[in-house]
């Protein structure tokens, strides 16, 4: 009896952890997508109302739509950028462990410090950004204030936050790849942008996908930058899905509908990680 | 991930509510929430301290509602963990309707010599903007922040002007010499006015509300379960605005997180409240003069100049034990000498019947006198309408306003009539 119940005392803490902050927490919110809730006043069964309300809700297609934008300009930017830092700071050049570090603070301050400080750079008539172009004799761009501009430099800042996070796992999978290959390439005469392309590249897919994978996740939680910086503005432009859900649960209490939102739009999250998973498996 | 940081702080916040019970009120009389504000912290000690001088039977414990993201976040927490003290003074008029719907609070006009009491304290004009849809009072009207036009004196002297712009016409003619771009680059970088151009629901108290409350003499947004506010009040006050912007007359850059453009003169106007005369006297440059005006109003306008006041009221909740008692210390609070105290310490107005003129306060204002502007305009100053959906009703008013006044991309009538729309199916559902 009692080998029987040690096991199961031992994995107490966890199954405890595990039924009051995930199971129940998922199942409650998966209830919650039936009901009308505003925290304070008693529940209202609403069937699938609620659902109903998701597909005919403009603003919250909108918000998915301007999370895709920022992924799309996100993902592909990070990789480019962290690969080519990575693939730099891979080299026995001067200030190695300095530049390693310098990347990788960003990384470390918190978001709003760095979402305040590029508000600054972004500002329409004092900001760096616009004063160097006045300087150089282009004109001055709404780079927060203009809706086709604003996802983008949005996007842009994110990258430079968390670029360096990036730059260490490129730097571990670049470290992974066997030194003979390139001394082989080496002896073949193959210039440094085909043993790059030939050999790094195909050698570090699985750090690239998972750093694919990382981005995505990471940039469909997008919440803390639109929130500071634009508050979703101008003209709903910046409005993230996160964002867009936040309102609708602590702003207006809507938490049933709100629930019926974070629930569908983990369901495209996960979605979309499988087709990458799926592409990547039919890749190798 | 990062949302979860706010969830996580709202369990928290309310977790720490929950295990911070009622059991010091239970023991004594009253549990009181003040704001968490240095002066109202103050003031709300003097009061303690002074009843319980007065009432040693009846002890009332004071503490400020606990820090959080806001004061609200704060109350909802302490309604649905059931931890809400016997008295919280500084709740938001706009967000009554939805606790007294929920059943959390207690209705004032239930309880024994309250009508006498609101009536010698307040107009008739309040006692109604208080009255719930029920047809009873849940909030006793307590202090208000009227909402006027700053202005830099120097510079309207100096644009040729003896006294600020009253009307659109002035406003825009004084807008007009002030604008200007100081390094020749092309762009303007100095600005009559500055309001924030985030779209979140309660910025639009210090632009768009505050003139149309102007412009319509004191009306109201919604009335019986319908927005009422497609009318020629709110096309004057969006066609303004939407003027203003297209001239460049206000940034649509956020300015907010720079030096302060008021004082730095990068602007001569803002709308404002009274908490900026504390600010101002703090930092302003040697030099430096300010004063209030009403908000601007449509060149034809006939009557009082209305504006917004910010009011912030006090309520009992339900789960006070002694109700009645909670009603006596509140008459306490608001007694004619109390409300000297409570603006000499914190520089707010008690919302009561001709202030300005009761000689109770004239010394005050006679040291104060920029506060007489506001005791002034407190006899023309409205609140929000009761609706438990009344944040929802200013975020689409707002969205709108962004897209019309800010980016010109719809007609003030097409803005004003989507708003409408959008506002009447939100009671529907």
């Amino acid at each position: 009896m009692k080998k029987k119940i040690t096991p199961y005392l031992l994995v107490s803490p966890y199954i405890i952890h595990f039924l009051v902050f995930v199971a129940f927490p998922v199942g409650f919110s998966i209830y919650l997508t039936f009901n009308d809730w505003n925290i304070i006043s008693p529940m209202k069964f609403i069937g699938l109302s609620n659902y109903k309300r998701l597909f005919n809700d403009a603003i919250f297609w909108k918000s998915v739509f301007n999370t895709l934008i920022f992924l799309m300009i996100h993902i592909p930017l990070q990789i480019i950028i962290a690969l080519f830092l990575a693939e730099l700071l891979n080299q026995k050049i001067k200030l190695r462990g300095f530049f390693r570090g310098a990347f990788f603070l960003p990384v470390i301050v918190s978001g709003v410090v760095v979402t305040i400080l590029w508000q600054q750079l972004y500002g329409y008539d004092t900001g760096l950004l616009n004063r160097l172009l006045i300087k150089i004799g282009l004109g001055k761009v709404g780079w927060l204030t203009d809706p086709s501009w604003a996802m983008p430099s949005i996007a842009v800042m994110a990258t430079w936050k968390n670029v360096g996070l990036y730059i260490v796992l490129f730097l571990v999978g670049l470290q992974t790849v066997p030194l003979q290959y390139y001394e082989a390439a080496d002896l073949e005469g193959a210039t440094h942008i085909q043993k790059f392309f030939k050999i790094t590249l195909p050698l570090i897919n699985p750090t690239i996908f998972m750093v694919v994978v990382l981005s995505t996740i990471g940039g469909f939680s997008l919440f803390i930058e639109p929130y500071v910086m634009t508050g979703g503005g101008p003209l709903n432009s910046t409005i993230s899905a996160v964002l867009y859900i936040y309102k609708q649960g602590f702003f207006y209490y809507h938490m049933g509908y709100a629930a019926t939102l974070g629930f569908f739009f983990a369901l495209i999250i996960l979605s979309v990680v499988i087709m990458q998973k799926k592409f990547v498996e039919k890749d190798k | 991930m990062k949302y979860v940081k706010k969830i996580m702080f709202f369990i928290f916040t309310t977790a720490f509510i929950s295990c911070n019970s009622n059991s010091d009120s239970k023991k004594i009389g009253l549990l009181y929430w003040s704001s968490n504000n240095t002066e109202e912290i103050e003031f709300a000690r003097y009061i303690v301290d002074n009843w319980n001088k007065e009432h040693p039977s009846a002890k009332v414990v004071f503490q400020p509602v606990p820090e959080g993201q806001s004061s609200e976040e704060i109350i909802l927490a302490a309604v649905v963990g059931k931890t809400t003290p016997d008295i919280y003074s500084n709740m938001w008029e706009g967000d009554v309707e939805l606790y007294a719907r929920a059943g959390t609070l207690v209705a004032l006009d239930t309880l024994e010599g309250f009508k006498k009491f609101i009536y010698e304290r307040c107009d008739s004009a309040v006692i109604q903007e208080v009255t719930s849809e029920d047809g009873h009072i849940y909030q006793l009207p307590w202090k208000i922040n009227p909402v006027m036009m700053l202005y830099n004196t120097n510079i309207i002297k100096s644009l040729g002007f003896d006294k600020a712009p009253k009307t659109y016409s002035e406003f825009f003619e004084a807008a007009k010499r002030f604008q200007k771009d100081s390094d020749s680059d092309g762009y303007v970088d100095r600005w009559f006015g500055y309001s924030e151009v985030l779209v979140t629901w309660w910025q639009r108290f210090f632009d768009f509300y505050p003139l149309y409350l102007a412009a319509s003499n004191g009306g109201s947004l919604i009335k019986n379960n319908r927005a009422v506010f497609n009318n020629e009040a709110a096309l004057k006050v969006f066609e303004f605005l939407r003027e203003v912007y297209k001239r460049n007359y206000f940034a649509r850059e956020r300015l907010s997180a720079r030096q302060d453009v008021f004082l730095s003169s990068v602007i001569a106007t803002r709308f404002t409240g009274p908490w900026e005369i504390s600010h101002s006297e703090k930092f302003k440059p040697a030099g430096f003069e300010y004063d209030f005006q009403t908000m601007p109003v449509p060149d034809d306008h006939r009557g009082s100049t209305y504006t917004y006041g910010d009011p912030k009221n006090i309520v009992i909740f339900k789960s006070s034990p002694n109700p009645q008692l909670a009603w006596k210390f509140l008459q306490f609070i608001l007694s004619e000498e109390n409300d000297l105290k409570f603006l000499e310490i914190t520089n707010q107005l008690p919302r009561r019947k001709m202030i300005d003129e009761n000689p109770i306060y004239s010394s005050y204002f006679l040291k104060n006198p920029k506060m007489k502007t506001f005791a002034e305009q407190a006899k023309h100053v409205k609140g929000t309408d009761q609706s438990p959906v009344l944040k929802e009703v200013f975020d689409l008013i707002s969205q709108e306003y962004e897209a019309c006044v800010i980016y010109d991309k719809k007609t003030p009538k097409q803005a004003l009539s989507d708003a409408e729309k959008a506002v009447n199916l939100l009671f529907l559902k």
